[in-house]
């Protein structure tokens, strides 16, 4: 316990440390991958913060990045698909930035996407469906920026040197940085596997977690698998593959209609049809509802989904969705062992809270 | 009914035994002398130790080499491993029921610098959890599959007799 609270107070003198960022990460744990063209600044990350929590990064003052990444649902934002800044619903739901500085490839299926940099630019910009809205009005938009105090100073800190520092890469840059920054590493179960606390898990999630890594009952890790629980990750000393390939595939959970139809939205290869990210499991009871469409309300939902091998039958239909051997007890046990996955110290980490609630925005 | 309930019995009585790890880890099937070790056993022999990386993250596994271990049951390795012993291999037994092959040849340091350990500690800490408390760690594989967790045995298997 003593350990792990040190650990915590390491992680709180990382925000006041130096330029560099200080990542604190337990012993052995790969440090995330930066970027070489957006190298990690304490003055990067504040300004990413005060870009993510702040409305005015919407067309019409409605929406903030936060809106549909809320930090006490581990930046997700609880509804089955998320709404945009003009009322427009996205066709998924909205991801976990949880740990996603370590992810080889973001969003639910889009393979070519492995910059937090330029995925950012698809809520500012995307208009189909609009999220926030500011395709067309990006010069207003960074006037606007520019017109607040606070942001000439924390701009100019964050890019040094540069004449004209409010430009959209600029902005993309610093929210990147500020999304790497998120590190979720604290949890009951980071405890009693790295951590050595012994009873830091009930019996329940200690015989849950048996079944998660067992191939022969419950065989979760093949697609959730590692420390991060999730499919391909990298980090200093280079990249972990998941065992589940790339980290996509189709679990049977919907009939897959466009603009559902996964990889194949952006590859138009048929066996691409249905496959959508392993997402990591890290926090999950925080990220309800569930999978790409959030169909499923439940954790007991999910698991009742896997035991029987998928609710929908599909030509690609990954080989290892099959029948479960799991009993009642063994889904209660898997569902504590899912539990114990949840890092309350993230959800009010102050290094990532709205940096705008000590004072009124109107102020600024 | 009489099916239902003798299957409802022996479903609690696999998840039971598949709940608690095993205490010792046995060498057995075709060999002179069959072996039971727990983990004071390996304790007292010759140790070894390899870095692993899961997922990123280094791991030092501590055990003894299997060559070892073959070797105390009596498997032919070096010069007498050749001619027909050369189809046999070890059926690895986890306590789920998964199962692993390797041959003679690829744990015998005569053929192979690939050796694998049979670990008992992470970190210095004994192994625990979903590891079980033995896990073979075979760092020449590139998938882990073949890097047993919940190993309950090593069965040495000989195809031609």
């Amino acid at each position: 316990m003593r350990a792990w609270s040190a650990c915590a107070l390491l992680l709180a003198a990382g925000v006041s440390a130096g330029a560099e960022w200080n990542w604190n990460l337990p012993p052995g744990f790969p440090r995330p991958l930066i970027p070489a063209g957006n190298p990690l600044t304490q003055a990067k990350v504040e300004l990413g913060r005060r870009l993510f929590y702040d409305k005015r990064m919407s067309v019409n003052g409605g929406q903030s990045c936060a809106s549909c990444h809320k930090q006490e649902l581990a930046f997700t934002d609880g509804r089955a698909r998320s709404e945009g800044t003009t009322g427009q619903l996205h066709p998924r739901g909205s991801m976990s930035l949880v740990n996603a500085a370590y992810a080889v490839t973001l969003t639910w299926a889009h393979p070519g996407m492995t910059l937090l940099e330029k995925q950012a630019l698809a809520p500012m910009l995307g208009t189909a469906p609009v999220e926030l809205g500011l395709a067309g009005h990006e010069a207003r938009f960074l006037e606007t920026l520019r017109g607040v105090p606070i942001y000439r100073d924390l701009f100019a800190r964050a890019f040094p040197g540069q004449a004209q520092a409010f430009t959209l890469d600029n902005v993309t840059k610093a929210l990147a940085a500020f999304e790497r920054t998120i590190v979720s590493l604290r949890s009951p179960y980071d405890r009693y596997r790295w951590g050595g606390e012994e009873n830091a898990l009930s019996p329940a999630a200690k015989r849950g977690e048996v079944i998660f890594f067992s191939g022969e009952r419950g065989g979760c890790f093949h697609c959730h698998g590692g420390w991060n629980f999730s499919g391909a990750v990298a980090g200093e000393g280079g990249a972990a593959p998941g065992r589940g390939g790339d980290g996509f595939a189709n679990t049977g959970v919907s009939r897959y209609a466009a603009p559902n139809r996964g990889v194949f939205e952006h590859t138009a290869r048929s066996e691409d049809l249905g496959r959508f990210r392993a997402p990591t499991l890290r926090n999950i009871a925080l990220t309800s509802p569930y999978m790409h469409d959030g169909s499923m309300a439940t954790l007991e939902e999910v698991v009742d989904h896997y035991a029987r091998g998928g609710r929908y039958s599909h030509p690609n239909k990954d080989s290892r969705m099959q029948p479960l051997p799991l009993s009642p007890e063994d889904k209660r046990d898997l569902i504590e062992f899912l539990r114990s996955l949840t890092d309350v110290e993230m959800t009010r980490d102050p290094r990532w809270s709205d940096p705008w609630e000590a004072r009124q925005r109107p102020a600024q | 009914m009489l099916t239902r309930h003798l299957c409802f019995f022996l479903l609690l009585a696999a998840g039971a035994s598949a709940q608690e790890p095993t205490a010792a880890v046995q060498v057995a099937g075709d060999v002179t002398r069959p072996l039971t070790l727990a983990s004071g056993d390996l304790a007292r022999m010759p140790r070894a130790s390899v870095k692993a990386s899961d997922h990123g993250v280094e791991t030092l596994y501590e055990g003894v080499w299997v060559d070892e271990l073959l070797k105390r049951a009596g498997v032919p390795q070096g010069d007498q491993l050749r001619g027909k012993a050369m189809a046999s291999y070890v059926l690895v037994h986890a306590q789920d029921g998964y199962q692993a092959v390797y041959s003679l040849a690829e744990l015998d340091p005569a053929f192979t610098g690939n050796r694998v350990l049979l670990a008992d500690t992470a970190n210095g800490k004994p192994l625990f959890g979903e590891r079980g408390r033995f896990q073979l760690v075979a760092p020449g594989d590139k998938a882990h599959a073949r890097s047993v967790r919940m190993l309950t045995k090593l069965e040495v298997v000989r195809l031609r007799k």
